[in-house]
């Protein structure tokens, strides 16, 4: 194994059957390569969006009604007033957990394809970190 | 909100193993001197033949060690996601802490002004700062430990990475998503 970034047309990504030997190939496999980037970040931005919007599912109690709670009942002080939908909330909750794996999985991807120390491989890596955070970031303030 | 370590675990150090992973691309030559370029698996596979994890000594050579080995690595997967949010938890709790200095400085016309010093967060000394330091230092080494796992390119091990991971983020975020609420709103 090359420990040292190399320009090439040949690599084997990840896969036995994704294995690259002409120019052609390489271009498409950087292209994959720089959309799971691009997928990637998005789905830092939709794990933050999804959560935004499972605090919104909770009912979001204000002051003077914590305080009234606590007086009339302590015993019950771990448990939230998921009262407004807790289904929704769950699905939120569920959702986000789902697109953790995601994120876990192709992050790791990310990593083996760097791993494979081609140098254009890891331009596409790097364009499409750049161009995922370039699209996607903004959409977090825009709730 | 936590990012994954990811972007941070690049620095790679040459694998060295002695030892021939499982790899179903039939070898034709039988010069040894070709061995070095089977030795770490550069696709994923699937099997639990002499898979080599982390240490040496720690050899998968059957099913029922696959198995067991499963089980741990998800696992630790799961408590990487449990101290990342437990991490998150107690530096909110430790960043409540206001402290507040007031000494006098002069003022225009002779007079003595006090000057409030607000500071949010942990002393260096700190033992909540000592702590998630020592806690940092374990989630560093866990994350390369599961990033050296998924390196192992073995279906079984990354698929207990990637489940352990997303049942550790359900579990812990749940209660950390309840937390959130009433903390972000109480400040």
């Amino acid at each position: 194994m090359a420990m040292h970034f190399i320009f090439s047309d040949e690599v084997v990504l990840l896969f036995d059957f994704w294995s690259v030997h002409s120019p052609t190939g390489m271009a498409l496999s950087v292209l994959v390569i720089l959309l799971l980037a691009v997928l990637y970040e998005s789905i830092k931005v939709g794990k933050a969006r999804l959560l935004h919007r499972a605090l919104m599912n909770l009912s979001i109690p204000t002051s003077q009604q914590l305080i009234e709670e606590a007086d009339q009942d302590s015993s019950s002080s771990d448990t939230l007033p998921v009262s407004r939908s807790p289904l929704r909330w769950f699905l939120c909750h569920f959702g986000q957990s789902l697109l953790h794996v995601a994120q876990v999985v192709v992050g790791y991807f990310m990593m083996l394809a760097v791993m494979s120390y081609n140098t254009w491989i890891f331009f596409g890596v790097v364009l499409g970190s750049g161009v995922g955070y370039y699209l996607a970031y903004p959409l977090l303030s825009m709730t | 909100g936590h990012s994954h370590h990811m972007g941070m675990n690049m620095d790679m150090s040459g694998g060295n193993n002695s030892t021939m992973p499982p790899h179903h691309h039939p070898t034709t030559s039988s010069d040894h001197s070709h061995d070095h370029m089977m030795m770490m698996p550069m696709t994923f596979y699937f099997g639990f033949k002499n898979v080599e994890l982390l240490f040496s000594g720690l050899v998968i050579n059957t099913a029922g060690e696959m198995a067991g080995a499963f089980v741990a690595v998800f696992l630790l997967a799961m408590f990487y996601e449990g101290l990342k949010i437990a991490r998150e938890g107690l530096l909110r709790k430790s960043q409540v802490s206001i402290r507040y200095n007031s000494m006098p400085v002069p003022g225009p016309n002779g007079t003595i002004l006090m000057e409030t010093h607000k500071t949010v967060g942990q002393q260096m000394l700190s033992f909540p700062h000592l702590l998630q330091t020592v806690l940092h230092i374990i989630q560093v080494v866990i994350s390369y430990f599961l990033m050296l796992i998924f390196m192992t390119y073995n279906g079984y091990l990354c698929i207990a990475v990637a489940a352990g991971a997303g049942t550790g983020y359900f579990l812990f975020s749940w209660k950390k998503a309840v937390v959130v609420d009433i903390t972000e709103h109480c400040h």
